[in-house]
């Protein structure tokens, strides 16, 4: 098998230099076999120890863990899907990625689950209200009992944050644990939602969540939705922002919030290690600058879920450009739509992108 | 045999019993128990018209999940007897497009094929053979003895993906995919003018072009039971307009049309709009609210008025149908809901 690392430059005079994740297939021989990030988590533990597991979050760079998987995509009919109604991967032992079944919603809202020694965190809750159809809490509750017994937990009280209270794609899976014992609601209104997370100062300042030796920061970036939040994990390095950045078409409610958000993010990714911006969603083809409209339910040819930190700048620059005007933004990773309806250049790239032909009009 | 002498191919029937006609045809002729059976049951499609027909109340129109939507794949209503519409789930396919079956003495014409390709992933072949086996047990017919013509409304993929489900069924002939053989299948050497008869077997089907939507478009008149059939030019949804001059003159050919012949109902491929006239956004897969597919010759001869006002590329509503005029393909009046400023 060759090697990875000799690709053509990329041919987008815009897109930022690109890690290249599987270089290595096979593991890179010169590379330490013991590295510094690596511990023990006590996953495996003698037999007969009792008492609850405690682990040490506190790591010198982002922890390790992989999304080794490729995420459901749907069927040429939605009505014939027999895919499981929420994709599950467990990216390390504290942390799940999971995913709305895109014939359920077109949306197929991601959600992410987040474990510490004395709290778990939801963030956001998915785009469909029946559990008959969207079994968002069994799902969570599974997770947590499974994460529990291995913890030698009985139980952890969970939290459940929303990127944006306003966005019916990410709300809608709250009222599931409207009766949860040991769970804490994040309310749906902005002003709620500011005093829940102390952010007195909105959007200026940062509010914490403590989940027991692992924090998720709260930081406030409207611009997508008026109330939007951006949670950053320190363990993994992963910035969640939902609607703000995410590989799709990215649709600004408020260009100069938008802006402003993104700078502050961009800020905060200087003084913190970003491993990978974490969206809420996939409307982007790994075709460069060309994404899937509103309502499809196949989408065969996914770009993948994280986004390297430096499309950060690639974005701030790329709404900079269209501030106050409407206009839609082509880029490899990301769509930006300004003041425009949502349905504006569907299908259409950037002719400074390279073009590539993808098989999407016949089912 | 050229498009021409298959167009007015002579009928084979009890009528005709001297069969002096081309030995192209005595290859066709039916067995004579066949032939006696016919003759018994010939049906008029000449008397006492307009056929009368229904329309459903509601026809099935998806699901708020898509993947548990439990309606049949293809929802099929006999207007009348002889003639029964198609229509595809929404949850199996956004574009949810209506089909026709036709049905007469020696033919079947079946417009339009969905938007699916694979049988295995959607029945169309099956329900057509279902529709037709049923219709031929009613009437006395040998399913061989009917010839079924498939023909689609205009050169968009929604109106076709199902075309190849068919490429083993005895005694089918399909339309191609070029402009070219669209018209040649119907012996059209004047398009969009040029008006053709199509004979069924004691029901015609006349046939003209349409351009507008696209340049290659049929606008189809069944004249059993009057009902006319304007594909994607003119529909209760968003009537895309490519190209304004050849659609307005496909309008003027409607109103030239409406002058010298009955028609009871116009209808279209699709249903975009809801009863109160919301716009149903492009590709969503569900319209609890549907308005009826049919529309009546005032909708259209309104529409006609209000195309005549239309001098600039834009939407315009109609009250029952939008005219997006030179707007791009996928439009809706759809605005970012959460935009604050």
């Amino acid at each position: 098998m060759s090697q990875t690392g000799n690709q053509a430059p990329t041919h987008s005079p815009h897109a930022p230099k690109r890690a290249i994740p599987h270089a290595y297939p096979n593991g890179n021989p010169d590379a330490p076999l013991n590295p510094p990030g690596a511990r023990s988590t006590d996953s495996c533990l003698p037999i007969g120890q009792t008492g609850e597991v405690v682990h040490n979050y506190a790591c010198t760079g982002p922890a390790p863990g992989d999304i080794a998987f490729r995420w459901i995509h749907g069927s040429v009919c939605a009505a014939t899907n027999r895919d499981p109604r929420i994709q599950v991967v467990a990216y390390n032992e504290d942390t799940y990625i999971l995913r709305e079944n895109i014939c359920i919603n077109w949306e197929a809202p991601f959600t992410y689950l987040l474990f510490g020694n004395a709290g778990a965190l939801l963030i956001d809750t998915g785009a469909t209200p029946e559990a008959a159809y969207y079994p968002l809490r069994p799902t969570v509750d599974a997770i947590i009992r499974r994460w529990c017994s291995i913890r030698r937990k009985k139980s952890i009280p969970l939290t459940v944050v929303l990127t944006s209270g306003e966005d019916i794609a990410q709300n809608q899976g709250l009222r599931q644990f409207a009766d949860r014992p040991e769970t804490t609601l994040a309310p749906i209104e902005l002003a709620a939602t500011k005093q829940f997370h102390k952010l007195a100062s909105w959007p200026d300042g940062t509010g914490a969540i403590d989940l027991g030796s692992r924090v998720i920061d709260v930081i406030p970036t409207p611009g997508s939705h008026k109330d939007g939040i951006t949670f950053y994990d320190r363990y993994n390095g992963f910035l969640h922002t939902g609607d703000l950045l995410y590989p799709g078409r990215i649709q600004i409610g408020n260009d100069r919030d938008y802006v402003a958000s993104l700078s502050r993010l961009q800020q905060w990714s200087e003084a913190h290690p970003v491993k990978w911006i974490m969206g809420g969603h996939i409307e982007m083809m790994f075709a460069p600058g060309r994404a899937y409209p509103r309502f499809k339910n196949y989408r065969p040819f996914e770009h993948v879920l994280e986004l390297e930190p430096a499309v950060l700048a690639e974005a701030l620059e790329a709404a900079t450009g269209v501030l106050g005007k409407p206009d839609v933004v082509f880029r490899t990773d990301f769509i930006l739509l300004n003041r425009v309806g949502p349905d504006e250049k569907n299908y259409r790239t950037s002719p400074d992108l390279p073009f590539i032909p993808v098989p999407i009009w016949l089912p | 045999m050229n498009r021409r002498t298959f167009l007015t191919y002579p009928i084979v029937s009890a009528a005709l019993p001297s069969m002096s006609t081309a030995s192209a045809v005595l290859s066709r002729i039916p067995s004579p128990e066949v032939l006696s059976a016919a003759a018994s049951t010939d049906i008029d499609f000449t008397a006492h018209l307009p056929a009368p027909g229904t329309f459903p109340e509601r026809w099935i129109c998806g699901s708020s999940s898509c993947m548990d939507n439990q309606d049949p794949p293809i929802q099929v209503h006999w207007y009348n007897e002889h003639t029964a519409y198609l229509r595809q789930n929404k949850a199996y396919s956004y574009e949810a497009p209506f089909m026709h079956l036709y049905f007469g003495n020696q033919r079947i014409l079946f417009i339009d094929q969905g938007y699916t390709q694979l049988r295995t992933d959607w029945p169309l072949r099956d329900v057509v053979d279902g529709c037709i086996a049923e219709w031929c047990k009613r009437n006395h017919r040998n399913i061989e003895e009917m010839e079924l013509l498939i023909s689609f409304s205009h050169l968009h993929d929604d109106h076709w993906a199902g075309i190849n489900q068919f490429y083993d069924r005895p005694n089918t002939r399909y339309m191609g995919l070029t402009h070219e053989e669209m018209i040649g299948f119907w012996g059209m050497t004047n398009y969009p003018e040029e008006r053709v008869t199509l004979d069924l077997g004691g029901r015609s089907i006349l046939i003209w072009g349409s351009p507008g939507h696209v340049m290659s478009e049929f606008a189809y008149y069944d004249t059993y039971t009057q009902i006319l059939f304007t594909g994607d030019m003119f529909y209760r949804g968003r009537c895309y307009i490519s190209f304004w001059e050849p659609w307005f003159a496909s309008m003027k050919r409607l109103m030239d049309f409406l002058e010298t012949h009955p028609v009871t109902h116009v209808v279209g491929c699709h249903i975009e709009i809801s009863r109160t006239g919301e716009d149903y956004p492009y590709g969503i897969t569900y319209q609890p609210d549907e308005a009826p597919w049919q529309l009546t010759v005032a909708e259209l001869r309104h529409a006609f008025e209000v195309a005549k006002t239309i001098t600039q590329p834009g939407i315009y509503f109609t009250g029952s149908v939008f005219l997006c005029n030179q707007t791009r393909g996928t439009t809706t009046v759809d605005k970012n809901p959460y935009a604050y400023y």
